[in-house]
């Protein structure tokens, strides 16, 4: 698993390529424990996302957390359909707003 | 060829999962397995073997886990067994998927996104393991 980051007007782009799963979640937890000085929205872009799983959903679901008690908006774009699907499934797709890639995100956010 | 069956047998040790891994994105290739039921598959193998890990074994004893996958026409059977202590995944209380974010709590999800993507999911407890077996649409 890869993580880049970069900003874009107010918006923090946090990318991750590859698998999140019980082995690689606990590098994005660290990565996502705090949130930069100044920054009003957080953009997970999981377009190069391969594989998510349960363990993988918790850090997304911590990080909403931490985001939404610090007042900043977090939400994920470029989900592939396997990974649309569980986060339909587990219920996240109702709670985080969902964009279909960066440049959607970006038109609504920044 | 078509391969119409694979087996594997692990060691208690999530370090197991790696190559399974590797291996089940093989065996998905080679059947040419849509996206998503590729994905649901190793979802299934990585959620139950976790668990078995961390929860089955207290004792840190050795334990075996062993995956078999069935490709059938018009689905895939999975059957996942353990000798850790008994767990029986459909007593597990089911998530609450509707509260806000503040409400949700972290965790708890893996035996849901599994039984609620399976077309069938069965579990049993014969000879000192625990058996799950499921079946994955093909058409996904």
């Amino acid at each position: 698993m890869q993580i880049d980051r970069f900003v874009e007007k107010n918006v923090v782009i946090t990318t991750v390529k590859g698998r999140l799963d019980s082995s690689t979640s606990p590098k994005l937890d660290a990565f996502m424990a705090a949130i930069p000085d100044g920054s009003s929205v957080l953009l997970l872009d999981f377009a190069e996302l391969t594989y998510i799983s349960s363990a993988g959903l918790r850090v997304v679901l911590k990080a909403a957390k931490l985001a939404k008690g610090s007042g900043v908006v977090l939400a994920i774009c470029g989900l592939i359909p396997p990974v649309h699907e569980v986060f339909d499934v587990s219920g996240f797709s109702t709670l985080i707003p969902i964009h279909p890639n960066r440049d959607a995100a970006l038109a609504t956010l920044a | 060829m078509i391969i119409d069956r694979i087996d594997f047998r692990l060691a208690n040790d999530l370090a197991e999962l790696e190559p399974l891994v590797r291996a089940l994105d093989c065996f998905g290739e080679a059947v040419a397995l849509p996206p998503k039921t590729a994905h649901r598959l190793t979802l299934a193998i990585d959620e139950f073997v976790n668990n078995a890990v961390d929860y089955g074994y207290p004792d840190h004893r050795q334990g075996e886990i062993t995956v078999s996958i069935r490709h059938r026409v018009e689905h895939l059977e999975i059957v996942i067994a353990d000798d850790g202590d008994a767990f029986d995944p459909l007593t597990a209380p089911a998530p609450d998927l509707s509260g806000s974010i503040e409400e949700r709590r972290i965790g708890g999800l893996g035996v849901h996104l599994v039984r609620t993507l399976a077309t069938s999911f069965a579990y049993r407890r014969e000879d000192g393991r625990n058996v799950v077996t499921l079946a994955l649409a093909l058409d996904a």
